[in-house]
């Protein structure tokens, strides 16, 4: 079933980005690309590893393995309206509603038979403790080897080394699995790959910086995160550039991505990922263009290609997620000035503890930058409760209100 | 500088490494969610977020604390996470620390965790302790293997039904012995054997009980008022801070503490990479071993580590023929007491 799925949606973009191959829209190749992933992912031709969120999936790429962390299975059902018969199935078997709906869809997926079974999973523990826990269930269901990445919460001497070694580690353990040793020359050429698209990245988030930004709310969903996926390959590269030119160009022509930008938001943590109306009408209703994802910041430094794993858990422990609330309230301090944001939105994704326990902290801190913020109470992933008219109500107001305030950036 | 007037700790996991703190000439204070203090937490942390940790954060709101010299908090879990940064915040004079702690037990993970044990020792020589050395940390370790054999014989007592107050009397120990430094909390122990012994009857059904944290011993008397006799129990905030601890000697003190800790009964946080859902025969083992009739596991909400793995531990429950009875509380007594027709329907099924 999704072996189909995906072909279909492979040639589906295929097709219609021949339709006009000079003004390839940047949203519609990075879908492609996403779209190869699952098929090479449910092809059954290649080694498969599911990972945590931090894997370094540049290096599984250089050892030939279709890598993938579990939480994309739960965003893609939830994105095309399937998720309910799994979280059911995962209920069923006694995972209780409070925990997060990305794992709950995960593990009823595995139950079902819809997830490929791994060659072997890679766990980190970081971003989250449920994170790791449904990557320990899952071994357990697929009766495949584990290894367990422990990501330090600061990038200490000490932290970082015990992450490189790690690495190295779970290379050995990807050579045992696969029987293809670790090619240096594969390995640098992924790096590379990664380091070119990590130079565009940020261009490309520069650039949607810009006033009028050349960004849509639906444009930027999800693609930080999901780009870490790519991340070794030409196709990252391919992404990122497409991303940067088409900005660039909107960006030189005074273009926003929206005709009328009258508000600008950051958006933290994740997006609601099954299909809802509420970004299309903050920027139909009040001209609000979602310009900023927390996860969509390069938060690393270039890797060496020639020593590549120091660079590697320096990465994995950058992100905002990982460490103290502190440093993340300074990330979204930082990208609230730099994007201008008049207003922030926290969609607390029930049963997230690492991510919404600390809503009252971080609302704290972008208050303090004269940025407001909304907590809403919503499941990401869940979308059987989903209160749309509350959620607008509250929305609305929301977009009224900081309409009516000036720009703290002014 | 004596001990006594170096000040107390604060701590709030069975990970944090006790005989460092207490060779530093600090007191260990376990903050504990018993509290009358009004809920307030959720100014600050998600509702979805463990009732421990607002506990704790209802306490420190309220000022419901004793003078302490700083606050070591255990990267045990994202709730303990957001528990350190809380705690920073509403508490800005008193210094935190947050002990990294890896997921698994190998060679890797300790050397890491010694490293971090090391980092701690040095912020508590910030804090007013003395400098650790292997000796004073050796000396301290012994004094918990102390309390933890003190604690192992009332434990036997109990299971032998000649501790008065039961399972419920242990509780109150274990709480106050998180609240001293080892060497007091040893006499308190040994006055209190003094004072066992006689057979106080009992002819409850053999239980074994586990889960996170369960610190009211009110809770455990009303499960033993329901019939049960526990026989044996793995709590947070019981036996599990009082496992032995192994260092020995030529500089690798923080080495031993790490990887006693790592070692310990497993909270459901820590697993084994080659052995995922060991969880599983742990708890299995422990009823086997107390020959327990049924296992009753309590754990709080919103305990993410805990509600991932209790599916597999009542599926392999079921399979051994172990009848299981799944409580979830939020560190009230409220909330267990709501349970009580269900505990007393499921030991009155055993008898």
């Amino acid at each position: 079933m999704m072996k189909s799925y995906f072909d279909d949606l492979v040639s589906g973009i295929e097709a219609r980005l021949a339709e006009d191959p000079e003004n390839r829209s940047p949203r519609k190749v990075y879908a492609l690309e996403v779209a190869r992933l699952g098929q090479r992912l449910y092809g059954e031709t290649e080694s498969v590893a599911w990972c945590g969120v931090t894997a370094p999936f540049d290096l599984l790429a250089a050892m030939g393995v279709t890598s993938c962390f579990v939480e994309f299975v739960g965003a893609m059902l939830a994105a095309t309206g399937m998720e309910g018969a799994f979280l059911e199935e995962a209920e069923h078997a006694g995972y209780g509603g409070d925990t997060c709906g990305y794992h709950r869809a995960v593990l009823g997926a595995a139950r079902k038979d819809l997830m490929p079974v791994p060659d072997f999973l890679i766990a980190t523990s970081s971003p989250c403790t449920g994170g790791l826990a449904v990557m320990e269930n899952l071994a357990r269901h697929f009766e495949k080897d584990l290894f367990v990445l422990n990501v330090p919460q600061e990038a200490s001497d000490a932290g970082v080394r015990y992450l490189a070694d790690q690495i190295r580690d779970m290379a050995a353990f990807v050579a045992d699995h696969t029987g293809q040793r670790l090619d240096p020359a594969r390995l640098r050429q992924a790096i590379d790959n990664t380091n070119r698209a990590r130079t565009l990245l940020e261009e490309a988030y520069q650039l949607a910086q810009h006033v009028p930004s050349p960004v849509t709310g639906r444009m930027m969903g999800n693609f930080g995160v999901v780009m870490a996926l790519l991340l070794g390959t030409e196709a990252a590269v391919t992404v990122a550039r497409t991303y940067r030119d088409a900005f660039a160009r909107r960006v030189e022509k005074g273009e926003g991505g929206l005709a009328r930008e009258n508000l600008r938001l950051l958006w933290i943590q994740n997006r609601i990922q099954f299909k809802n109306p509420l970004i299309e009408m903050l920027e139909k209703d009040f001209g609000a263009v979602v310009v900023a994802d927390e996860l969509n910041a390069i938060t690393w430094e270039a890797i060496d290609p020639d020593d590549p794993y120091e660079g590697l858990a320096r990465r994995a422990i950058s992100i905002p997620f990982n460490g103290q609330g502190r440093r993340r309230v300074d990330h979204l301090q930082k990208m609230a000035a730099s994007f201008k944001v008049n207003g922030a939105i926290n969609p607390c994704n029930w049963g997230c503890r690492q991510g919404t326990g600390a809503r009252g902290l971080i609302g704290e801190g972008l208050k303090a930058v004269g940025v407001p913020v909304l907590n809403l109470e919503v499941d990401c992933i869940d979308s059987r409760n989903f209160a749309e008219g509350q959620l607008r109500t509250r929305l609305e107001a929301f977009a009224e209100m900081i309409a009516g305030r000036p720009s703290p950036w002014h | 500088m004596s001990s006594s007037t170096r000040g107390r700790i604060g701590f709030s996991c069975a990970y944090t490494p006790l005989p460092a703190i207490a060779a530093a000439g600090f007191v260990p204070h376990r903050i504990l969610p018993l509290s009358a203090s009004p809920d307030q937490a959720g100014r600050y942390l998600h509702d979805n977020l463990c009732p421990h940790v607002k506990r704790l954060v209802d306490r420190a709101m309220d000022d419901d604390l004793p003078p302490m010299a700083g606050m070591v908090v255990v990267n045990s879990c994202d709730a303990m996470r957001r528990l350190a940064d809380a705690w920073r915040h509403v508490r800005p004079k008193e210094p935190v620390f947050l002990l990294d702690l890896p997921a698994t037990g190998d060679a890797a993970a300790v050397a890491f965790f010694a490293t971090e044990i090391e980092r701690l020792a040095q912020a508590l020589d910030e804090w007013g302790g003395r400098a650790l050395e292997t000796g004073a940390l050796k000396h301290a370790a012994d004094r918990y293997n102390q309390l933890g054999a003190l604690f192992a014989t009332l434990r036997q007592q109990m299971v032998q039904g000649r501790l008065p107050g039961g399972r419920s009397r242990l509780q109150v120990l274990y709480n106050r012995a998180t609240e001293m430094g080892p060497a007091a909390a040893a006499d308190m122990l040994a006055a209190e054997l003094d004072a066992t012994g006689q057979d106080c009857g009992g002819d409850g059904v053999p239980i074994y009980l586990f889960g996170n944290v369960l610190a009211d011993p009110e809770a455990f008397a009303l499960i033993e008022a329901g019939g049960a006799r526990v026989v044996g129990d793995d709590f947070c905030t019981g036996s599990r801070l009082f496992s032995p601890v192994e260092i020995s000697g030529g500089g690798e003190g923080f080495k031993g503490l790490a990887r006693s800790l790592l070692k310990r009964p497993p909270c459901a946080r820590t697993f084994m990479a080659d052995k995922p859902g060991a969880l599983v025969d742990h708890v299995l083992a422990g009823a086997a071993a107390s020959a327990a009739r049924g296992v009753i596991g309590h754990t709080l909400k919103f305990c993410d580590p805990y509600l991932a793995r209790l599916p597999i531990v009542r599926d392999a429950l079921r399979d051994a023929g172990i009848p299981l009875l799944l409580l979830e509380g939020d560190c009230s007594l409220g909330s267990i007491g709501q349970q009580r027709t269900r505990i007393e329907a499921f030991i009155e099924m055993l008898r």
